[in-house]
């Protein structure tokens, strides 16, 4: 049996909390942080968003950056994300030679816009392009930490981005590639996809209801999340505290079409299969799902389809946390495994929040009672445009 | 000159990027989606924002769209009771 | 092991020069016509897409039997301008306030992995799918990444390579499709390939 990976730190930001004790307190409490928006200059005020509550200057306060330098948004929420992980893990300036992998798909184009209102020539922009892009955006989060990141890696599988960086970081190690990962993702909102999602016409004009009969879509979120990953032998040897284990992972293609998800949800039956069959657990040994749970009609729909197919009538408690966070797009799936990891840690539900009436013809029935729950095995979905659907299985760690 | 429903065909066929498709090859009273021209749900997004750019129409609900886009003629109706320019 | 290579005048066909008369987003279409066909979705499609469709066709073309509707096939792209080509093309679209028409069909492809769902659309591959972008090209980082897909039992074979699109007529294309036991993919073999 191949080396277990677990996760010794984890650090979260998003529109309920800075970190992982205001996320969890707002989770707890049932305050969404979905509002008006605030910090994006957009003249879209209809549409409420999921913002991290603090402007551009004062997360470089708090990072005690220097104000002259050009930070996007994505890199400054990936840098207090990644810090806060860290921290947990017990790891400082005299480790070297790990891998940092964000998944983001919106990298450093808020920046790009920004210039771009500025009225800067087209020569100007296309080489501001060039320094502002995803891969960019991952670097500069790195070059924050010194020398500890002597790789780092940017998967760009849209929606699904954070949570195949977490895979790819498990497989980094258990391939013997690197011993140590932060894998995760960070994304900003910028006015390139919320116009883009608005033309989509799959945006809510009020706090999202995910998997309510009445759902209009999706709230745009932002924010990141990471992970500490490392081997199992690895963490015990530097006598890290591990938090949980990576218990199975699988990524499948819908091949349905380039946005929309197919009736049936086969490519997230898939995926939540094979993340089983490598965890070599059965549909009853799951306790909660955290569920890609977007609000739009064709998601929700289709991922009941595939709950629903793989644990028949005994579809464990479900929610979606989008309902707190909005959706964070390429840093959903790495935020939703910090918040299953916190319920995993806690032994709660987390609820979803703005659901009343179950969807017609079988529909999943959402927690919405906050409770307490023996919580051993979770599973955390995330799809993503493209039919990019992954699901993992974090599992309570046990010696 | 061209009818409201020749000028939309056309319209159509290039908003789509529908390459192989000539207006005369689309029937007045057939419909749109589904089996015909093979249109999926991004072009019933791209038609609505078609029929605001050059119509000056705001639709907000896709169903709308759905019953508008039934055929050229359905469509060719809707147009000419509700544009503004 | 088969492998097509794509720059913006010329195709290469495992070895073989495809002869076009045209070069850029003509020498596609010409492509498209001559040795696909019966695929209008191909129109559709923003220059990133169009680039690794042609690729994978004339890769799998080689095929026989064409292998089709399977878990076991995975999809695993690379490059360096992630969907830049099409990011202009929307930017167009929500650039001037007074003609502000954010297109829908532009949008959809302004992520790069919607290239690893349109060749998994066409041949119905519900494997695993990943996109990846890079610095620059790195045959070592490429072969790493497939490496680990066969980690995954599952995966039998991939379809993976270089797909970068900077401007819809200035691009290339490096694709293989190399399964797990192929001892000859290797990263020398991606570079030997990416220079000819």
């Amino acid at each position: 049996m191949s080396e277990r990976i677990v996760i010794t730190g984890a650090g979260i930001v998003s529109a309920i909390g800075n970190n992982k004790r205001q996320c969890l307190e707002n989770l707890r409490n049932g305050f969404s942080g979905i509002g008006e928006v605030r910090y994006l200059p957009t003249v879209h005020h209809e549409f409420p968003v999921g913002e991290v509550k603090l402007s551009n200057a004062q997360i470089l306060d708090l990072l005690g950056i220097d104000h002259n330098q050009v930070y996007s948004r994505t890199t400054l929420m990936g840098i207090m994300a990644v810090k806060e992980a860290l921290a947990q893990a017990g790891i400082d300036n005299n480790h070297n030679h790990m891998t940092l992998i964000s998944g983001t798909t919106v990298g450093g184009m808020d920046v790009s816009e920004q210039l771009f209102s500025q009225g800067m020539s087209q020569e100007d922009c296309t080489n501001c392009i060039a320094t502002h892009t995803c891969g960019a955006s991952t670097c500069a989060i790195a070059n924050h930490f010194g020398g500890i990141f002597n790789s780092t890696i940017t998967p760009s599988t849209a929606c699904s981005s954070a949570l195949n960086a977490i895979m790819l970081g498990s497989d980094l190690i258990k391939a013997g590639m690197s011993q140590m990962v932060v894998a995760g993702g960070s994304e900003c909102l910028t006015l390139f996809h919320l116009n883009g999602f608005k033309s989509l016409m799959i945006l809510d004009t009020q706090r999202c209801k995910p998997f309510d009969e009445h759902r209009q879509g999706l709230n745009l979120g932002e924010g990141a999340a990471f992970v500490v990953l490392e081997s199992e032998e690895h963490a015990m040897n530097r006598k890290a505290h591990i938090i949980a284990h990576i218990a199975g992972y699988g990524n499948a293609c819908d091949a349905f079409h380039q946005t929309a998800s197919s009736p049936d949800g086969e490519g997230a039956f898939l995926a939540m299969s094979k993340a089983l069959n490598e965890a070599h657990m059965k549909p009853q040994d799951i306790e909660y799902i955290n569920a890609h749970g977007t609000g739009t009609p064709n998601n929700d729909l289709s991922e009941s389809a595939a709950i629903r197919r793989l644990f028949d009538n005994n579809v464990p408690p479900v929610s979606s946390t989008k309902s707190f966070t909005g959706h964070t797009t390429s840093a959903s799936g790495s935020i939703e495994t910090v918040i299953s990891l916190l319920a995993l840690q806690e032994q709660f539900l987390p609820i979803n929040l703005g659901w009343s009436t179950p969807i017609q013809d079988g529909g999943i029935i959402p927690v919405t009672e906050p409770r307490k729950a023996s919580l051993n095995n979770v599973m955390c979905n995330s799809f993503g445009f493209g039919g990019n659907d992954s699901s993992l299985i974090l599992s309570k760690h046990t010696k | 000159m061209d009818n409201l429903q020749d000028i939309l065909k056309q319209q159509i066929i290039d908003a789509l990027n529908l390459e192989e498709i000539e207006t005369a090859d689309i029937d007045n009273d057939a419909p749109l989606f589904g089996e015909g021209l093979g249109l999926d749900s991004i072009d019933a997004l791209e038609l609505i924002v078609l029929l605001e750019r050059n119509y000056g129409i705001k639709i907000k609900d896709p169903a709308v769209g759905k019953e508008i886009f039934k055929s050229v003629n359905v469509l060719a109706d809707y147009v000419s009771k509700n544009r503004t320019k | 092991m088969n492998w097509v290579r794509i720059r913006k005048d010329s195709i290469v066909v495992n070895g073989d020069v495809l002869s076009t008369e045209n070069t850029g987003q003509a020498m596609l279409k010409e492509v498209y016509k001559k040795h696909i066909g019966g695929y209008p979705k191909f129109f559709k499609m923003d220059a990133l897409c169009k680039l690794g469709l042609i690729a994978s066709e004339l890769l799998l073309q080689l095929e026989s039997p064409r292998v089709t509707d399977t878990e076991q096939r995975a999809v695993i792209l690379f490059n360096r301008a992630s969907s830049l080509s099409d990011d202009r093309n929307y930017q167009a679209t929500i650039q001037d306030a007074g003609n502000f028409f954010p297109s829908p069909a532009v949008f959809v492809y302004t992520l790069p992995n919607i290239v690893t769902g349109e060749i998994s659309i066409r041949n119905k591959y519900y494997g695993e799918t990943l996109f990846v972008v890079l610095d620059h090209f790195n045959a070592q980082e490429m072969f790493n990444v497939v490496r680990e897909a066969f980690l995954d039992p599952m995966t039998s074979d991939v379809i993976t390579g270089w797909v970068d699109c900077e401007n819809k007529d200035d691009f290339e294309a490096c694709m293989f499709l190399a399964s797990a036991v192929d001892q000859d993919f290797t990263p020398e073999f991606i570079n030997e390939i990416y220079n000819k």
